[in-house]
């Protein structure tokens, strides 16, 4: 899960890292009586805010107000601003770039940190990869004292100043199941080291170790994460079944990851054109598998879907049931071809002939066949 | 030979009175796999189909001397359960359990290198050697004994292949299902070495996808280490870049983790790359696999 960043900054102040006052605002009556002038954050989930100028510095409270509307009327990236942080202007004297992430490779927390900070690290990183420093943190024994002075030695920054923010990372890291804490820019200023934005996410699948948090997260956010799901992807995300919409016309319904992958590479290089991929997983029963197809359903554009099932887990009597039954609630909504093998295929590819539905065992054929009838229905 | 596991590894069981763990011990020990204790706090003293149950894995090793463990326990108690085996100086465990939080993989693992435990998972189908041992819920159907070892992200897609390997004649050594990631226990290159080293496995075949780098990885490994042909397929070609494809690590980020990428890093180092399953025999045949 993504925090939005006055989300994570109110997370930093809970763990003394020095972020700049700032208020949330409401309404322009709140942009009154404050100390100009101001930076106006869009706060939305996308990245590239200052770019897509979703980032302005006002001066008195008549620009505040009127910036404040442009900026709840801006789309990001196609995502909505539902709400403004408005934030004390800061002084920089330098900026940094601070961040503590889950490394994959390594299997291991990494902290990664430039003097070069306000920019894009990535860019850094190919240019001038000496001004980054790498350092990955032992899981079992945690942020040690001697790797704090190597950053901050390294970033020319004193270690009474640096040290509580790189520990509150690691607290948050910790605590939280933070997968990516990113500041950046880290900026030095006048009265000190201050975090002027805030990046945070949090690993869905330690939800049930924070429950409370992250539904008050959610609460905060909602506009921002519905907004730019069409209806299968809603329904999808309340039935935990994975879904990706895609840009083509026949639907893709599959029984594993990989399984699916394979038969969305097979579609394309037959010719067809894929309207999503969607995955049941490896136990999937007959509600499932009818559920998928009526996510599918509500794509207007699909009029055929192609089964792709291997039965290594789930059984293929279920899956054809689910099949029928779906079929039998709605019986001309779209053309199904059936790839069908392994565990149960005779008892399911004869329960589907019952009711006029062509399967076989071949999976380039049955693709190929799917594309095919997609074809006819375009024409 | 075979990889891993063989006649005479000794399986515990973690969450055996479960409903998947029931479910799948009674299938692996259909198979012939040496089942010699499970583990389910508070039915220790009860058994499971003849195979004595314990409190905790301490005793279950000191009684019965297992070399392998898997484990059915649910993401929320993962972490201890994996501990436990690792603790009790086990050398091998499957971690079938999908949805491990991330902090918790990184401890599992760092405690696993520091006691020499080897982790394959999670989130993974685990370890059939056809025939001989099965430490997992690879359906056994799908695949026969041969020369061919063969390591896989994808569950299903192992299934997919390791069938129409074994229709076409082919059979293999060893199945590995790595899982989906995207923080593996153990990595592809990991298990091709080992299969390397393995005098029966005469070649590797390599099924991966999108996001990340472990097949870059593999590549690297395979081009310093030209000891055996490998074929191999990534799925995900036609994935859009930002989609999360099934499982938690395939997904294309920036110019990270294509399958074009991969599949080029993988011919220069001198693999064979099929895009469907059919051409894997084939392809096999090729080089000389005949079983």
């Amino acid at each position: 899960m993504r925090l939005l960043e006055y989300q994570a900054k109110e997370l930093f102040r809970q763990h003394g890292i020095p972020v700049p006052p700032s208020v949330l605002v409401h309404s322009e009556a709140d942009l009154s009586g404050l100390p100009y002038p101001l930076v106006l954050k869009a706060q939305v989930l996308t990245g590239g805010r200052g770019k897509a100028g979703a980032i302005k510095v006002v001066d008195d409270f008549t620009a505040a107000a009127s910036t404040y509307q442009n900026l709840l009327g801006m789309k990001v990236k196609n995502e909505g601003v539902h709400a403004v942080l408005a934030e004390q202007k800061q002084g920089v004297l330098q900026e940094y770039y601070l961040s503590l992430l889950i490394d994959k490779a390594s299997a291991a927390p990494l902290f990664v940190a430039s003097a070069s900070g306000g920019m894009d690290i990535e860019e850094v990183s190919r240019g001038n990869p000496e001004k980054i420093l790498k350092l990955t943190i032992d899981p079992l024994l945690g942020l040690q004292s001697f790797e704090i002075r190597k950053l901050a030695f390294f970033l020319g920054l004193p270690e009474k100043e640096f040290a509580p923010i790189m520990r509150a990372l690691f607290e948050i890291y910790q605590a939280y199941d933070a997968t990516l804490i990113e500041i950046n820019p880290l900026a030095r200023t006048e009265s000190g080291l201050l975090a002027l934005d805030a990046k945070l996410v949090l690993d869905d699948k330690a939800r049930f170790r924070h429950e409370d948090l992250f539904t008050q997260l959610e609460l905060g956010q909602n506009q921002n994460n519905d907004e730019n799901l069409d209806p299968s992807q809603q329904l999808a995300k309340k039935w935990e079944i994975t879904y990706v919409p895609l840009r083509g016309d026949l639907g893709l319904v599959s029984d594993g990851a990989g399984t699916g992958m394979l038969t969305l590479d097979l579609i394309e290089d037959s010719g067809g054109f894929a309207a999503n991929f969607c995955e049941l997983g490896g136990l999937a029963n007959a509600d499932r598998m009818q559920k998928s197809l009526e996510l599918l359903a509500l794509n207007a554009r699909v009029k055929t879907v192609m089964v792709s099932l291997i039965g290594g887990l789930t059984r293929m009597d279920d899956m054809a049931e689910g099949i029928v039954a779906f079929v039998r609630k709605h019986p001309d909504r779209f053309k199904v071809a059936v790839r069908m093998c392994g565990t149960k295929a005779e008892e399911g590819r004869a329960l589907l002939a019952e009711y006029g539905i062509e399967s076989g065992e071949d999976l380039v054929m049955e693709v190929a066949r799917a594309v095919q009838l997609a074809r006819e229905a375009a024409e | 030979m075979t990889i891993l596991i063989d006649q005479n590894t000794r399986v515990l069981v973690q969450g055996i009175t479960g409903s998947v763990g029931a479910f799948q011990a009674k299938i692996m020990l259909d198979y012939g796999t040496n089942l010699v204790a499970g583990v389910t706090p508070g039915k220790g003293g009860t058994n499971f189909e003849g195979i004595p149950i314990f409190n905790d894995v301490e005793k279950a090793a000191a009684e019965t001397a297992p070399n392998a463990a898997i484990c059915f326990v649910p993401a929320k108690f993962a972490r201890d359960a994996a501990l436990e085996v690792i603790q009790a100086a086990i050398p091998l465990l499957v971690l079938t359990t999908e949805g491990v939080p991330e902090k918790d993989m990184l401890e599992i693992l760092a405690y696993a290198r520091l006691k020499g435990t080897c982790i394959v998972g999670p989130d993974t189908p685990g370890i059939i050697s056809p025939g001989i041992c099965k430490l997992g819920v690879h359906p056994a159907m799908m695949y026969q004994r041969g020369t061919v070892g063969l390591v896989s992200k994808s569950g299903a897609l192992s299934y997919e292949v390791g069938r129409v390997m074994t229709e076409a004649g082919i059979g293999q050594t060893t199945v590995v299902g790595i899982g989906g990631g995207p923080i593996w226990g153990s990595r592809q290159a990991e298990i091709i070495e080992m299969f390397f080293a393995d005098k029966e496995t005469q070649a590797v075949v390599m099924l991966g996808e999108v996001g990340g780098r472990m097949e870059l990885e593999a590549a690297e490994f395979i081009k310093a280490n030209p000891e055996k042909p490998v074929v191999a397929m990534i799925v995900g070609r036609s994935a859009p870049e930002g989609a999360q494809m099934g499982h938690a690590g395939a997904i294309i980020e920036g110019h990270e983790g294509t399958a074009q990428g991969k599949i080029e890093a993988l011919k220069a180092a001198g693999v064979h790359v099929a895009t469907k399953p059919k051409e894997i025999p084939e392809l096999l045949r090729k080089i000389g696999i005949n079983a």
